[in-house]
């Protein structure tokens, strides 16, 4: 698809050219921003309206994050507050409305480790990490793939930091059979 | 190995492979819909935005508008406290204002009419059937909608 495609209501060039870098910018971290989301929260298709609002806001402010370094970051700090959001608001809302949740197991994959691919392997795990309940994969994302530590993780959740260290201990160790299965449990 | 040693293991492990995982490729349709949304909002005439991105004179004349209408109902307030019994209002000029004085006039009067047990017995009834309502409204949820699979936590 070319930049020009697809662009904002343009009323001049200046407003033009503006429209075709904001959309190489949404290229260049559309992967990263979706990411995030999906991964903390655990569904395809709220991600991608997370990710909408995240590059709406980025649109606002693009006068300041043009040719900043600093973008990556505070989209990825934009990305983790809109889907932490998500999470509090929409989940707690109809927390009533639910039973009890059922924890699945990892999926296993089909096939020995051997015959999966690296491309299959990463599938395997992202599904593995989905499958984990918001209590255990919220956190273990926020360590390990935002880098927060669990003081900050436990303040950012309201949520005890005894809690916290004990949802990720079995988080980890819900994903470790899997990990085992992959062959990617060597240190 | 000890418990400690064993955690510390788990965490590298855990860390080396999420650290391999590779960015998940968005969806092909975010780009459209990132763009289309701006563009829809581009579209909406000024008072549509966020009061923070209205025109200045705009800005101002709504605060200032708000602070008349805050100004009028203080003052209205005050005016309705003190005359709403006199026979000044009686003799408004205005023919809207003297039925609504009626008809205020004959609500209260039928208001004190209304023992006071049958206020508390209506009130008792719309809880139930609102809390009937609601439980209706999880059991049909729960029937119909609710994914057996879902992770709500």
């Amino acid at each position: 698809m070319g930049v020009n495609e697809h662009t904002p209501v343009q009323t001049s060039p200046k407003e033009q050219s503006r429209s075709i870098a904001f959309t190489k910018f949404m290229r260049a971290y559309q992967d990263m921003v979706f990411s995030t989301a999906a991964r903390l929260a655990g569904n395809d298709a709220q991600a991608e309206d997370i990710s909408q609002e995240v590059f709406i806001k980025a649109y606002e402010h693009f006068d300041h994050l043009q040719g900043s370094e600093t973008a990556g970051g505070w989209l990825k700090t934009v990305a983790t507050n809109l889907s932490l959001n998500y999470l509090s608001r929409y989940r707690k809302r109809w927390r009533m409305f639910s039973e009890e949740p059922q924890i699945p197991e990892p999926p296993q994959p089909d096939s020995a480790p051997a015959e999966l691919s690296a491309q299959q392997q990463q599938h395997a795990l992202e599904e593995a990490l989905r499958r984990l309940p918001d209590h255990q994969r919220v956190p273990l994302v926020l360590y390990h793939f935002e880098d927060f530590s669990y003081e900050q993780i436990a303040a950012q959740l309201g949520v005890s930091l005894s809690k916290i260290k004990t949802d990720i201990r079995r988080a980890r160790a819900a994903l470790l059979p899997l990990l085992e299965q992959l062959g990617l449990d060597s240190v | 190995m000890s418990n400690d040693e064993s955690e510390r293991r788990l965490e590298i492990i855990i860390d080396a492979a999420l650290a391999a995982m590779p960015p998940r490729p968005a969806p092909a349709s975010l780009e459209a819909r990132v763009l289309a949304e701006l563009a829809h909002r581009a579209a909406l005439p000024w008072w549509q935005h966020s009061f923070a991105a209205w025109p200045r004179i705009a800005r101002l004349g709504f605060v200032l508008l708000c602070a008349l209408l805050a100004g009028l109902a203080f003052v209205g307030g005050v005016w309705a406290v003190h005359d709403l019994g006199s026979p000044a209002l009686g003799a408004l000029s205005m023919p809207w204002a003297r039925h609504l004085f009626a008809l205020v006039t004959v609500a209260g009067e039928l208001a004190r009419l209304v023992p006071s047990h049958w206020v508390y017995e209506g009130l008792a009834a719309s809880v139930a059937l609102y809390a009937a309502l609601f439980g209706l409204g999880i059991a049909a949820y729960r029937t119909l909608y609710l994914d057996p699979n879902s992770q709500v936590t």
